[in-house]
């Protein structure tokens, strides 16, 4: 199970996304509160077994996910809807050591009868009935950000999103960085790292890793690549699409 | 010669009433920019909150492809990420939420999970993103959407996403309001009519005196025009 840090078309790592897809991943499940270009992706290179996710789109300019749609109505991928909170909840309780978090709101929803990760809970002490989402621990959670020392140190900088917490829940953490700073950076200055070395497995550099989407201070999306994506046919045209980047 | 979005950004941001704590979410340039309207003319002190967790950003410049960038974060005098305004929500400190949906009937229930089945749906749609927490717990879940036919407005839902605090519905010819568990028609909008409304809506539509939307003023289209320069709350009608 994997988490990836981000929000929509923002400081999604898509570096490491497209390296799932050259490597061949496959059955993964993925996690994330509201993806895009990233879990459209990973559908159309046949990477995905699953996503836990609140909302899957590329928003307004770009559109509907239509590799991910089809990838669910062909039975390929399956859509585990949650509200954007009950993935958010679902980690803490990760995060927590807890194994599940109950939740106000969600017992109307139709979600809360159809999803096996959702139950009903009792509150023992007043006695009224709220909606349960079982934890979730990915085993690795892949963040870009903005800066990180070699050590793992890493800064985000800019909205943080969910990130922080996915990698409180997950067992791993590989973070990309635009930037790797000197290992004194962070005792130096008065910003210091979100993320704290010892959570942190591996550190890519990854200029760039956001590419095509958006990376906070550092470049805004590139809407001729996202629609040479979003226009792609098939997992093989997607593995020829990003072999030649790879060589360009 | 009215447009739909400048009427219904109008719309959006008259129901936000000064000193409320208003959200909005991801695909959602229409609430976004009337969360700035409202702060700039009726509500200065309306809270705006968003996703990347910037509090009242100041002018930001708005882009194109995302409701949730770091735009909302550069001018903003707080942080406050996502996370926490759900938190503020459950405790009952949200007081509007603005949210979507691809099908509603008249009892405010929201659809935008699937059409067809849940497990072998015919559509996924993107998902409901907050809905189904933020609907039954924020005080006011307004919600809009820019396309209004006999499919979006309907009896019968595929599904419920979402149900709960829904308050105001507005779309391009309308605006719907609940009372006692039910959308009215509350009011058209000044280029539609009521027989266009009621034959865009897929069930009976009841009212008590269907008003004329007030047209949005030389005001607000002024600082319309201000917090949007680019005809970004025109982008899901292009």
């Amino acid at each position: 199970m994997i988490a990836l840090g981000g929000n929509t078309l923002n400081r999604a790592p898509m570096e490491a996304v497209l390296e799932l897809v050259r490597q061949g991943k496959q059955r993964l499940r993925l996690v994330k509160t509201a993806g895009g270009l990233d879990v459209d992706l990973l559908s159309l290179g046949g990477c995905l077994d699953s996503v836990d996710a609140g909302f899957i789109s590329m928003e307004t300019e770009f559109g509907l996910a239509q590799h991910y749609r089809r990838a669910v109505q062909a039975g390929m991928v399956k859509a585990n809807e949650h509200a954007c909170y009950t993935v958010i909840s679902a980690l803490r309780a990760g995060a927590y050591g807890i194994p599940f978090m109950p939740v106000r709101g969600l017992q109307v929803s139709d979600l809360r009868k159809v999803n096996d990760y959702f139950a009903d809970v009792k509150d023992p002490f007043g006695g009224e009935t709220l909606a349960a989402v079982r934890a979730l621990k990915p085993d690795v959670a892949v963040i870009h950000v903005q800066k990180a020392d070699s050590r793992g140190n890493a800064l985000i900088e800019g909205p943080k999103y969910d990130d922080i917490l996915m990698t409180r829940a997950a067992g791993r953490v590989i973070l990309t960085a635009e930037e790797i700073v000197a290992d004194n950076w962070f005792a130096r200055n008065t910003a210091k790292a979100d993320v704290p070395h010892f959570m942190v497995s591996h550190v890519v550099r990854a200029r760039m890793g956001a590419f095509p989407g958006s990376c906070y201070g550092a470049y805004e999306p590139d809407e001729q690549m996202i629609r040479k994506y979003t226009a792609l046919e098939n997992g093989k045209q997607l593995r020829e699409l990003i072999g030649e980047e790879e060589r360009a | 010669m009215i447009r739909p979005c400048d009427m219904m950004a109008v719309c959006l941001a008259r129901l936000i009433r000064n000193g409320e704590t208003v959200f909005h979410g991801v695909s959602s340039h229409l609430p976004m920019i009337a969360v700035l309207l409202a702060k700039k003319l009726h509500a200065p002190d309306a809270v705006h909150l968003n996703i990347p967790g910037g509090v009242d950003p100041e002018e930001p410049e708005l882009k194109a492809y995302t409701s949730a960038g770091g735009e909302l974060w550069e001018t903003a005098c707080a942080a406050l990420p996502l996370q926490e305004v759900f938190d503020l929500s459950m405790r009952g400190g949200l007081d509007v939420a603005f949210l979507s949906g691809v099908q509603f009937d008249q009892y405010g229930n929201v659809n935008a999970s699937v059409i067809g089945d849940y497990r072998k749906p015919k559509v996924r749609l993107p998902g409901g993103a907050g809905s189904a927490v933020l609907i039954p717990t924020a005080k006011r879940a307004i919600l809009w959407r820019t396309k209004h036919d006999p499919r979006t407005f309907t009896e019968k839902l595929d599904f419920v996403t979402a149900k709960g605090h829904v308050s105001d519905i507005v779309t391009p010819l309308c605006c719907f309001t609940m009372h006692n568990g039910e959308l009215i028609l509350k009011s058209v909008h000044p280029y539609s009519s009521l027989d266009e409304v009621a034959k865009a809506t897929g069930f009976p539509i009841r009212y008590f005196s269907a008003d004329t939307t007030p047209e949005p003023t030389a005001e607000e289209m002024r600082a319309l025009r201000e917090i949007d320069p680019r005809d970004l709350r025109n982008l899901e009608f292009r």
